[in-house]
C-alpha cells in the first residue's frame, strides 16, 4: 500500500468521526425544536447548528481529500509527490478542527470586534471558522493542490480524470478566499457569500465528486477509462452548465437586483436534466454487471448516490426553484428538507461507497457482503427519508400559514410554529433522525469489523 | 398567489420531476432486463409527466415564461432516456470493438 492510501485512510476515519458528531449535533439542534428549553443557556441552539453544518462541510471535505489520496497513486503508478507535507497538514487539519469545536463548545461567541473574527468565529454560515483557522484551510487546500498537481508532473503523465480534477482545484481553492469577510453591507457580503457557498457545492464539488465516482466505477466494475471519461466530461459540462448560474436561486430577500431571480430559477430548473442522464446510465452500468460484484455494499451506495442526487436534488429542488415558490419557501423547513436530502445524495452516498472500497483493498478482501451493512444501509436512507419528509411537511406548513397567508410578519412566525404540521413535522424530524443516528452506528460498526468478524467472509480474503 | 395555489403549483412541480424519472428508471430497466413491460410502464410515467405538464399550464398562476419552459422541459425529458441509453450502447460497443 502506498503511503498516500495510507493517509487516505487516516483521511476516511477523520472524516467517519465527524460524520458522528455531525449526527449528534443535528440530533441536538433538532430535540430544541422540541423542547426549546433543552440545556437553554448552556448549550444553545446556534452552536449545536454551526457545529452541525461546519461538521457536515468539514467531513465530506476529508471525505473527498482520502478518495483523491486512495486512488491518484493507482492513477498514476506512483507515490504522491509532497506526502511528508501531506501527512503534516493532515494532523493540522485535525488539530484545527478539534480546537475550533472546543471554542465553538466553550467560548462560542465574543465581542464583534477584529479579534473575535481572529479567533472565535467570523459569524458567516458554513464558514464560521475563526480566521486563523480558515487561513489554515487554505494552506491545507493549497498542499492538497500541490499534491495532485506536483504528483502528475513528477509522473509525466496525465489522463482524463485528472484533468477535470486538476482544473476543479482552481476554483475550489480561488473561491474559498471568499470564506475572509471584507464587506460591511450586509447585501453585498450575503452576495459574494454565496458564491462561495454556491459554487463550492453546486459547481466545484460536484466536479471532484464526479472524478472520483469515476474512479469508483473503474475500481468497483472494470468500467473502461474511455467511458467513464467521455461521461465525466458530459456530466460536467452539464453539471456546470446548469449548476453554476444557478446561483440567483438563492438571492431572495438579501438586497440582490430582480433579474438574478429569473436567471437562478432558469438555470436551478435544467439541473434535473443532467441529472436524469446519471440515473439511466447507473442503470446500465448496474445492469450490465447483473448487479453482481465483489463489493456489495459500494455498489449500493454507489447507485443510492445516483438515485439519491436526481430526487434530492432533482424532486426536492424543482418544487422550491422557480421564483413564485422560492418567493414563499425560501428559508423554510423546505430549503432545509432539500439541504438534507441533496447533500446526502450528491455527496454523501459517494463518500460512503469509496468507504466500503478502501476498506475491501487495505483488507485484502476479495468479496464485501454481509447482513450488517444492509441494516446500516436501510436505517440510514430510511432516516434520511422520514427526515427530509418531515421536514417537507413543516417547511410547507410555514410557506403557507406564515408566508402565503400570514405575510411573513412576526405574528405569522409564532402562529405558524405553533401550527399542528409544523409541529409534527419536527417530532417525526427528531423520530428518524434517532433511526438515522442507529444507522450511523451499524455502518461504524460494519466499517471497523468487516473482513475481520466472520469466518466465512475471512476465508475469502487475499490475506488466508 | 394564494397559499393554496403554492401548495399546488409546488407539488404539481415535484410530480413533474419525480414522474419524468420514474419514466427514465423504467426504460432503462426495461431495457437491460429486457422486459418490455417495463418499458411500457415507463412510458405510462411519461405519460403522467404530460399530464402533469397540462395541470400546470392550465391550473397553476406561473408566469407565461415558466409554462412554455416546463412545456419544452417535457419535450425534452421524453428524449433523454432513448438518447442516453443509444449514447450509452454506442459507447460500449465501440469500447468493445478496439479493447
Amino acid at each position: 500500500m502506498y503511503r498516500s492510501q495510507k493517509l487516505a485512510l487516516r483521511y476516511f476515519t477523520a472524516s467517519a468521526t465527524l460524520f458522528g458528531v455531525m449526527v449528534i449535533a443535528g440530533l441536538l439542534s433538532a430535540t430544541y425544536y422540541v423542547f426549546p428549553h433543552f440545556l437553554f443557556g448552556i448549550f444553545n441552539f446556534n452552536m449545536s447548528k454551526i457545529l452541525h453544518i461546519d461538521t457536515l462541510i468539514i467531513w465530506l471535505l476529508m471525505g473527498f481529500f482520502g478518495s483523491v489520496y486512495w486512488f491518484l497513486p493507482k492513477e498514476l503508478n506512483r507515490e504522491l509527490e509532497g506526502i511528508r507535507l501531506g501527512e503534516i497538514m493532515f494532523w493540522v487539519f485535525c488539530a484545527a478542527v478539534a480546537v475550533v469545536a472546543a471554542i465553538f463548545i466553550f467560548v462560542q461567541y465574543g465581542p464583534g470586534d477584529e479579534t473575535s473574527l481572529w479567533l472565535i468565529n467570523q459569524g458567516r454560515k458554513y464558514v464560521e471558522a475563526p480566521r486563523w483557522a480558515a487561513i489554515g484551510i487554505v494552506l491545507i487546500v493549497l498542499t492538497f493542490a500541490y499534491n495532485v498537481i506536483g504528483t502528475a508532473i513528477k509522473a509525466r503523465r496525465m489522463t482524463g480524470i485528472l484533468w477535470v480534477l486538476i482544473l476543479d482545484l482552481i476554483p475550489l481553492t480561488l473561491l474559498y478566499l471568499d470564506a475572509f469577510p471584507a464587506q460591511t453591507n450586509i447585501s453585498h457580503d450575503l452576495y459574494w457569500w454565496w458564491w462561495l457557498v454556491h459554487m463550492w457545492v453546486e459547481a466545484t464539488w460536484e466536479v471532484l465528486i464526479g472524478c472520483i465516482m469515476a474512479w469508483a466505477l473503474m475500481e468497483l466494475l472494470g468500467t473502461s477509462r474511455r467511458i467513464v471519461e467521455t461521461w465525466l466530461y458530459i456530466e460536467v459540462m452539464l453539471v456546470l452548465g446548469t449548476g453554476i448560474l444557478g446561483l440567483g436561486h438563492h438571492y431572495f430577500w438579501i438586497g440582490t437586483p430582480r433579474y438574478w431571480l429569473s436567471i437562478g430559477g432558469f438555470f436551478s430548473a435544467l439541473e434535473p436534466l443532467p441529472l436524469l442522464g446519471m440515473v439511466v446510465h447507473a442503470i446500465y452500468d448496474a445492469g450490465t454487471h447483473h448487479m453482481q460484484t465483489t463489493n456489495k455494499p459500494a455498489f449500493y451506495w454507489l447507485l443510492a448516490e445516483a438515485f439519491g442526487n436526481f430526487i434530492g436534488a432533482g424532486v426536492w429542488g424543482f418544487m422550491m426553484t422557480l421564483p413564485q415558490i422560492n418567493l414563499y419557501s425560501h428559508g423554510t423547513q423546505w430549503t432545509v428538507s432539500h439541504g438534507h436530502f441533496a447533500f446526502w445524495g450528491a455527496y454523501a452516498c459517494g463518500v460512503i461507497a469509496v468507504f466500503y472500497l478502501a476498506a475491501q483493498r487495505s483488507r485484502g478482501l476479495n468479496m464485501v457482503d454481509n447482513r450488517s451493512w444492509k441494516w446500516g444501509f436501510g436505517l440510514l436512507n430510511f432516516g434520511m427519508v422520514g427526515m427530509v419528509g418531515a421536514l417537507l411537511i413543516a417547511g410547507i406548513a410555514q410557506a403557507f400559514f406564515e408566508r402565503a397567508e400570514g405575510g411573513s410578519t412576526l405574528q405569522a412566525f409564532v402562529v405558524a410554529q405553533s401550527n399542528p404540521w409544523f409541529e409534527m413535522g419536527m417530532y417525526s424530524r427528531l423520530a428518524f433522525g434517532f433511526i438515522f443516528a442507529a444507522g450511523y452506528t451499524v455502518l461504524m460498526y460494519d466499517l471497523l469489523t468487516v473482513g475481520k468478524r466472520a469466518p466465512a467472509v475471512a476465508a475469502q480474503s487475499v490475506a488466508a | 398567489m394564494t397559499p393554496d395555489a403554492l401548495v399546488f403549483s409546488a407539488i404539481m412541480l415535484g410530480l413533474f420531476v419525480l414522474a419524468g424519472g420514474s419514466y427514465g428508471v423504467l426504460y432503462g430497466a426495461g431495457r437491460i432486463w429486457r422486459r418490455p413491460q417495463l418499458i411500457k410502464t415507463g412510458f405510462a410515467c411519461y405519460g403522467i409527466q404530460v399530464l402533469v405538464t397540462l395541470a400546470i399550464v392550465a391550473l397553476t398562476p406561473l408566469s407565461i415564461m415558466w409554462k412554455v419552459f416546463i412545456l419544452l422541459s417535457c419535450f425534452a425529458y421524453a428524449l433523454i432516456p432513448p438518447a442516453t441509453w443509444r449514447y450509452l450502447e454506442r459507447l460500449h460497443h465501440t469500447e468493445g470493438k478496439t479493447t
